[in-house]
C-alpha cells in the first residue's frame, strides 16, 4: 500500500493535518508506506504506482495544474483533502482581483516596496483563475476542512488503507452546536466584533453572522463553542451541494428571515462584505460560481473593475 | 550555461527551488534560492472587515497559523482601541509558547533531525521522520508526544490546533476550562521531561558538522522583553554585522527601518534595512538579541550554546540549536503558566464598539521571526490597505546567499551528487523557512536544484 501527498497553493495544514494523527502515525506507517510528501521527505517527484494520493490545495498557477496531471496519473485513488483542494479555498480570494493588479499590489504599491518593483517573470505563470482539484481532474473522494480535524481523519484514514466503508456524518455545524434557539426579537445583523455573544443561545439569532446553518459539520462546532461565529471553513453543507437552486447565500438569507420574520430584501440590505464573510473559502469552486443564484460572479465581477 | 536544479526543495513547508548556473569550465557562476508562488494576501485582503483577518491570514501558514492569528488580533486590538484584559492576554502569551512547542518540535525532529541523527548522506526515502521512526523509534515517539501537547494547548485555548479562531479585537472569545488547565498541565511536564532529556541530543547535534556551510555576515532582528525571550511582548531590537545595538521600535515604525524588494526569479519578496543592510531573523537572531531567556534550564542551555557560539554569532547552523534553547524554555513556560489557576479566569476580553483608528500594527516572533500585519481601515473598519513582512522574506537573502556557498563547495565537475544536494538544502532548512508564509503574496516551496550549463558560444 504506497500513499503520497501532494501540495498545491495552500498552506501545508493539511500535512500538518495529517502529522496530527499522532500516535496514529506509527500505526499508518507500518500498514502502508509513505512514498511522496514534500514538506516531510525528500523524494522530488511522486513516483509511478501510488494506491493513495491525497492532493491538498487549490490550484492558482500553472505549476500546480502540471503537479495535478501528474499525480492523477500516478495513483489509483485520488483524494482531495481539504477546503482548499475541495473549494479552492483562501486562494479564490485572489479573484477579487486581476493578476496584473495581485502584483502590482505586492511588488510595486507595498508600505515597504519601491514603486519600480520588479514583478517576478522567471517563475510559474499564474492561471487566469483558482481552480478546485475536482475542477480540473477526476477525483475519488473529497474531504472537507480548514484543515479536516483530527478526529474524523483518524476514523477515514485507516478506513481508506483498509478499503472499508464508513459510516460518517452528513450534517452541518449546527447539527453539532450545543446552543439553543432562545428567543428572536427586534434582531439587527452584528458585526461579528461587537459586543460579548451570550453563550448560551444561537449566535445567529443573536445577530451575528453565523455559518453554521449552510456549512457542512464534522468540526465539533468548535467556533461556535468558543463563542465565535462559524465563518464556513468545511466548505458547504450537502444540502447546498445537492441542489443546484441552493448556494450559500440565499440559504443563509432565507434561514435569517425564517428566524427573524424579516423580509429576505431587508436581510440584503444589511449585509456586508459578503465575499469576506460568507464566501472566502469557496470563491474558486466552479460548482459553487455555476450556481443559478451564487453570487460569486458578481463578487469577481464587482471587485475587478 | 548550464544548470542543475534541485526541485522541490524538501522537508520545509511550501514549494521552493534551488538553481545553481554553471560557467563553461563545470564550476559554479551563481546560485539562488527560488520560491514558485504566491497567493496574494496583501491585495485580496482589502475590502475585508479588520475583523475578518484574524481569521482568514492563518490561512497562510499551516505550521504557525497562532502566530499570524495573533499578529492580526493585536492589530485588530490597536484599531478597535481595546486592549486585552490580563487573562486575555496571558491565553495569548500561552498561545505562542503552543505555536512554538509544535513549530519547533516539528522542524527540529522531524524535518531538521533527520539529516543528524540519520546521516545527511543517508538515501532519501531513509532520510526523513519516517526513516527516524524505523531507526531511532523512541527519540521519534517522545518527538509526536511533545508536539502533540503543543497542538493540544493550540485547541484547548485557540478553538483548532491548526488555523485557531479564538483571538478577537479585545482579547480572546472564551475562557479556559479548569479541567482542561490540569489536563495540559499533566501533558506539559511530559513534554519538559522531553525537552530536557533532546538537550543531549541538541547539544551535540553539530559537533560532526562543517559550521562554515552556509556562511553570512548579516544584521539581526527579534523581539525581547526588556532582554527577556519574548514572543508576544516587548519591542523590535535591530542589531548590527558586529553585534551592537542599531534600534528599536514598535508598531508602525517598523516603516522606517524595513525596505522589500524583488528579484525576477521568485515570488519571495527580501527584505533589508534602509541603508542597505541585510538582516536574519529567526531563533539565531533572537538569542543573539537577548539577555536572557528567563526560564533556568534554558538558561542554562544559553550558556553552554554560548560557551561555544560566543555571545553573538553568525554561523547559519546554530539555527537548530538555538531553536532547540527555544523549545526548551517554551516547555518550561507552559508549565509556568499551567501551574497558575488564574490562567482560567474569566477577564478574557474588551468588549468592543467601533473602530478607534484608522491603522493598526501586530507584532509578534513567530517560530522563524518577526511577523509584521499592517492593517489601514476606513471609519467602518473595512480594511483600505494591508502590509504583511514575515519571517521567511526577512531570511531570504541568507538563504539565497548560503545556498551559492554550498553550491561552490560542493559542485564539482559541473554535476551535483545526490548527497551533495541535500547539503545544500540543509542550510535552508536551517531557516525552517516557510513558504506559504513567505508567499502570503500565492503559491508553492519543497525545493528544487536546478545546474545550468551554458552553452559555448560558437
Amino acid at each position: 500500500m504506497k500513499i503520497a501527498i501532494e501540495e498545491l497553493a495552500g498552506c501545508s495544514g493539511c500535512t500538518i493535518a495529517v502529522l496530527d494523527l499522532h500516535e496514529m502515525l506509527l500505526d499508518v506507517v507500518e500498514k502502508a508506506e509513505i512514498v511522496y510528501s514534500p514538506v516531510i521527505m525528500d523524494v522530488k517527484e511522486p513516483p509511478e504506482g501510488i494506491d493513495i494520493a491525497f492532493v491538498t490545495g487549490a490550484v492558482r498557477n500553472e505549476e500546480n495544474r502540471e503537479r495535478l496531471k501528474m499525480i492523477r496519473k500516478r495513483s489509483k485513488v485520488l483524494v482531495a483533502l481539504g477546503t482548499c483542494a475541495c473549494y479552492g479555498g483562501v486562494s479564490g480570494l485572489s479573484m477579487l482581483s486581476s493578476n496584473a493588479e495581485i502584483f502590482n499590489k505586492v511588488y510595486r504599491n507595498g508600505a515597504t516596496v519601491g514603486e519600480d518593483g520588479k514583478i517576478p517573470s522567471g517563475v510559474p505563470p499564474f492561471t487566469y483563475r483558482a481552480f478546485a482539484v475536482g475542477d480540473l481532474a477526476m477525483m475519488d473522494y473529497y474531504i472537507t476542512g480548514c484543515p479536516p480535524k483530527e478526529n474524523f481523519l483518524r476514523e477515514i484514514i485507516p478506513a481508506l488503507i483498509a478499503g472499508d466503508s464508513l459510516d460518517l456524518s452528513r450534517k452541518s455545524v449546527c447539527s453539532e452546536c450545543d446552543r439553543k434557539m432562545g428567543s428572536v426579537e427586534g434582531w439587527k445583523l452584528k458585526r461579528r466584533y461587537e459586543g460579548v455573544p451570550d453563550r448560551e443561545h444561537c449566535l445567529l439569532g443573536q445577530g451575528y453572522l453565523c455559518l453554521g446553518p449552510v456549512t457542512f459539520g464534522r468540526c465539533g462546532a468548535s467556533c461556535p463553542k468558543n463563542n465565535v461565529p462559524c465563518h464556513g471553513c468545511n466548505g458547504p453543507s450537502l444540502d447546498i451541494l445537492r441542489e443546484p437552486c441552493r448556494d450559500l447565500y440565499n440559504m443563509m438569507v432565507r434561514r435569517i428571515s425564517d428566524l427573524t420574520d424579516h423580509k429576505e430584501k431587508e436581510i440584503e440590505e444589511e449585509l456586508y462584505d459578503v465575499a469576506h464573510t460568507m464566501y472566502p473559502f469557496t470563491i474558486g469552486s466552479l460548482i459553487m460560481e455555476d450556481k443559478e443564484n451564487s453570487k460569486i460572479r458578481d463578487l469577481v465581477k464587482e471587485r475587478s473593475l | 550555461m548550464k544548470e542543475i536544479t534541485i526541485n522541490p526543495v524538501t522537508r520545509i513547508e511550501g514549494h521552493a527551488r534551488v538553481k545553481i548556473n554553471l560557467d563553461d569550465s563545470g564550476n559554479v557562476d551563481n546560485a539562488h534560492f527560488e520560491v514558485v508562488e504566491l497567493r496574494g494576501f496583501e491585495k485580496f485582503m482589502i475590502g475585508a472587515a479588520v475583523e475578518e483577518a484574524p481569521r482568514i491570514t492563518p490561512r497562510i501558514c499551516g505550521i504557525c497559523p497562532t502566530a499570524h492569528h495573533i499578529a492580526a488580533a493585536k492589530a485588530c486590538d490597536e484599531i478597535f482601541g481595546a486592549a486585552p484584559p490580563a487573562t486575555g492576554k496571558k491565553l495569548r502569551e500561552l498561545l505562542m509558547v503552543g505555536q512554538f512547542i509544535h513549530s519547533h518540535s516539528l522542524h527540529f525532529f522531524m524535518l531538521a533531525a533527520p539529516d543528524f541523527l540519520i546521516g545527511h548522506d543517508a538515501p532519501a526515502a531513509e532520510r526523513s521522520v519516517l526513516g527516524l521512526v524505523k531507526k531511532a523509534p523512541d527519540i521519534a515517539k517522545k518527538a509526536i508526544e511533545v508536539r502533540k501537547f503543543g497542538q493540544r494547548m493550540t485547541e484547548a485555548i485557540g478553538g483548532k490546533p491548526i488555523h485557531p479562531s479564538t483571538c478577537i479585537p479585545g482579547g480572546v472569545s472564551y475562557p479556559l476550562a479548569e479541567s482542561k488547565r490540569l489536563e495540559l498541565l499533566e501533558m506539559s511536564k511530559k513534554s519538559l521531561e522531553t525537552a530536557r532529556e533532546g538537550w543531549n541530543i541538541a547539544r551535540t547535534i553539530l559537533d560532526q558538522t562543517d559550521l562554515s556551510f552556509g556562511a553570512v555576515d548579516t544584521a539581526f532582528m527579534g523581539m525581547s522583553d526588556n532582554g527577556r525571550f519574548s514572543a508576544y511582548n516587548g519591542e523590535v531590537n535591530v542589531i548590527g554585522k558586529d553585534g551592537n545595538p542599531v534600534s528599536a521600535f514598535s508598531g508602525a515604525d517598523y516603516l522606517n527601518l524595513i525596505e522589500e524588494y524583488s528579484e525576477d526569479w521568485s515570488y519571495l519578496k527580501f527584505s533589508r534595512l534602509k541603508g542597505g543592510d541585510y538582516y536574519r531573523v529567526g531563533p539565531l537572531a533572537r538569542l543573539n538579541i537577548v539577555k536572557e531567556m528567563g526560564t533556568p534550564e534554558a538558561d542554562a542551555a544559553l550558556a553552554e550554546y554560548r560557551s561555544t557560539f560566543g555571545e553573538f554569532t553568525q554561523t547559519t547552523l546554530a539555527y537548530n540549536m538555538a531553536r532547540y534553547i527555544e523549545f526548551l524554555s517554551c516547555c518550561e513556560k507552559a508549565v509556568e503558566y499551567l501551574s497558575d489557576p488564574s490562567i482560567c479566569g474569566g477577564d478574557v476580553r474588551t468588549p468592543v464598539s467601533g473602530v478607534s483608528k484608522s491603522r493598526g500594527v501586530g507584532i509578534v516572533e513567530a517560530p522563524r521571526g518577526t511577523l509584521i500585519h499592517d492593517y489601514s481601515v476606513d471609519e467602518e473598519g473595512f480594511i483600505t490597505d494591508c502590509n504583511l513582512i514575515v519571517a521567511t522574506c526577512q531570511n531570504n537573502f541568507g538563504m539565497d546567499r548560503g545556498v551559492e556557498d554550498v553550491a561552490r563547495k560542493v559542485v564539482s565537475g559541473g554535476s551535483l551528487s545526490e548527497s551533495a544536494a541535500n547539503r545544500i538544502e540543509m542550510v535552508i532548512r536551517a531557516y525552517d523557512p516557510c513558504i506559504s508564509c513567505a508567499t502570503h503574496a500565492i503559491g508553492q516551496m519543497p525545493v528544487d536544484i536546478e545546474l545550468v550549463r551554458r552553452k559555448p558560444e560558437r
